[in-house]
């Protein structure tokens, strides 16, 4: 690569050697800069702060390690906030999962309309999050809500159900939720995936007698494995994250800012961390603590479902 | 069979509409109405609604986000694209740290620094402004992956080559032949940055305290509570906000659907 590069440098000027030398780092400094002051300084400096009680306004106090075992161990809200978080990941990750996958595959061998189903199921993921939050929660109310009415008018239920006041029928909304936004995402993700499968494989498939189901579980499943490792990878650390449909679906249409849904059953790691640095308390060197650790809870869980989910090749 | 599956095609891409329609038709009703039943048709009062809304500062607040989102657009594309370039295109030393480097930051969530990063903006006097909202788009570490990604299999090194021996500067290069090769991509990651930092609800919910600064889906989720909570105005509100996405969506949704694939197929 060097004598290519004395090669083509050769036919011009001195200044010129040295130019195209410089020119890669001037290109990449703009980013490197910019990623330093407004992400690597504020997450180390989070850091920092997390090893001290801090409100805000008054005089720091260094005390080690005391948020993190305070949090992990005398705060149940917090570990209450971490099972939350989980649960409604392995409400929606499998949900997602398999019915992004069916939808491409019915999707991917249709001969007319292929385009205009797509379009219209990413259409949620691209809903600015605020709309699904009132949506929803407009649906689910108990007293207008479209499903209690509907329920009731096919006589499935006496009265209306406290849909967002139920621990868990609460929580499989806010599943709902994501299912619902993220769904067209995963099709579309499985589809792109499915345009690289050679088509002399399904070719060989059929004359060795395979059919329909058979096909898509033998040939089609195994062949798509990478991206759903990159689905479920990447969801996990999403999932983790977990925000915006919990905070709106509470926040919005009902008109109380209630923090953490009914018995706190919504409250995800986010809200915690929000919550405790924003909106009831200014416990910055606390709430970074609630940052860091699920920011090690991300890699860990995001190693893990890396390995489960590659592992299974292996024993094939 | 395939009767079946048309079926089920057909259900689900009605869920997925269904609350789009609800949020429309929501919003062309009185809103006392909301509460009598289910509004499946359209009702007569848009006009009304509309004024609601545009009573309050929702024009301004339409202003703010439209300003957050474009800024943070050119933003993003200027630095992904340089750092794309040079690493896709470039042999210097080092390439391979920064490329890690790149590789690293895409796996450090936002979260975990934002406390550092408010109290950072509130000391150089940024806080309550816009500004904290759009520079976190200047690194973005997707976008510089993309942008790695994309040039690496569109711009022919021969076309650089020759452009250097008739003696085109550098930045000339770039501006002259890079830019214009690339215009698909760039086209790709301005609506994806446009869309996340379009809908972006957590860094605006805790950076903007003022309601002069609010951004679209800040300013709504608090609209209202001062007189009586009006929900059809909300859904018009709502409606309208969707409006730049969709238009966008549906005039490029084959860009759309390049870029939101980018990642995965490669990876």
């Amino acid at each position: 690569m060097n004598a290519e590069q004395v090669k083509t440098s050769s036919a011009t000027t001195l200044k010129r050697r040295w130019g195209p030398q410089m020119w890669p780092y001037l290109f990449s400094l703009p980013f490197v800069l910019a990623y330093g002051a407004f992400q690597l300084y504020p997450v180390l400096y989070s850091f920092v702060l997390s090893l001290y009680e801090w409100n805000g306004i008054s005089a720091k106090t260094f005390i080690g390690i005391q948020n993190y075992v305070h949090l992990w161990t005398e705060d149940p809200l917090f570990i209450k906030s971490i099972m939350n978080t989980l649960i409604m990941m392995a409400m929606f990750i499998p949900i997602t999962l398999i019915l992004g996958l069916l939808l491409a595959y019915w999707t991917f061998n249709l001969t007319r309309g292929k385009n205009m189903i797509q379009t219209i199921n990413v259409l949620p993921y691209i809903t600015t999050p605020v709309a699904i939050g009132f949506i929803f929660s407009y649906m689910f109310d108990w007293q207008t809500g479209l499903v209690n009415l509907l329920m009731m008018k096919f006589g499935w239920l006496q009265e209306g159900f406290y849909w967002l006041q139920d621990e868990w029928s609460s929580r499989a909304i806010i599943a709902l939720m994501v299912i619902w936004r993220n769904l067209g995402y995963f099709m579309i993700i499985y589809m792109a995936g499915m345009t690289v499968i050679p088509q002399d494989i399904y070719e060989a498939a059929r004359v060795d007698g395979s059919t329909g189901f058979h096909t898509f579980r033998r040939i089609t499943m195994p062949l798509l494995r990478n991206i759903s490792v990159f689905l479920v990878v990447t969801s996990v650390i999403g999932g983790l994250q977990l925000f915006d449909e919990p905070k709106l679906l509470y926040g919005g249409w009902s008109g109380s800012s209630q923090v953490g849904g009914p018995d706190n059953a919504a409250l995800t790691i986010i809200w915690k961390f929000v919550d405790e640095s924003f909106i009831s308390n200014t416990r910055f060197g606390y709430a970074s603590a609630i940052a860091y650790s699920l920011f090690i809870l991300i890699v860990i869980f995001s190693m893990l479902s890396y390995r489960l989910t590659t592992s299974r090749e292996d024993r094939r | 069979m395939k009767a079946l599956v048309w079926i089920s095609l057909i259900i689900i891409s009605l869920l997925s509409l269904f609350p789009f329609y609800i949020m429309t038709v929501m919003g062309t009703h009185y809103n006392e109405d909301l509460f009598k039943g289910i509004p499946i048709f359209p009702g007569d009062y848009l006009m009304e609604n509309l004024r609601t809304v545009f009573k309050t500062d929702f024009l301004r607040v339409y202003g703010n986000s439209l300003i957050v989102s474009v800024t943070s657009v050119c933003l993003a594309l200027i630095t992904s694209t340089l750092i794309g370039y040079a690493l896709a295109k470039f042999d210097f030393k080092g390439r391979k740290w920064i490329q890690m480097f790149v590789i690293l930051t895409m796996m450090v969530p936002t979260q975990v620094g934002l406390i550092g990063y408010i109290i950072e903006m509130r000391n150089i006097g940024l806080g309550n402004t816009l500004w904290p909202v759009i520079l976190i788009w200047t690194a973005f570490p997707f976008g510089a992956f993309f942008m790695i990604q994309f040039m690496r299999d569109s711009i022919p090194n021969d076309l650089m080559e020759c452009a250097r021996i008739d003696g085109c500067s550098e930045p000339g290069i770039f501006i002259r032949i890079v830019l214009p090769i690339i215009k698909p991509g760039l086209a790709t990651l301005a609506t994806l940055v446009f869309l996340w930092s379009w809908n972006n609800y957590l860094l605006p919910l805790v950076t903007i305290n003022k309601s002069e600064w609010f951004t679209l889906p800040v300013f709504i989720s608090n609209l209202g509570y001062v007189h009586r909570t009006d929900y059809a105005a909300r859904m018009a509100a709502l409606t309208m906000t969707t409006l730049p996405v969709l238009i966008l969506f549906l005039f490029g949704s084959r860009t759309f659907m390049k870029g939101l694939t980018a990642g995965a197929v490669k990876g």
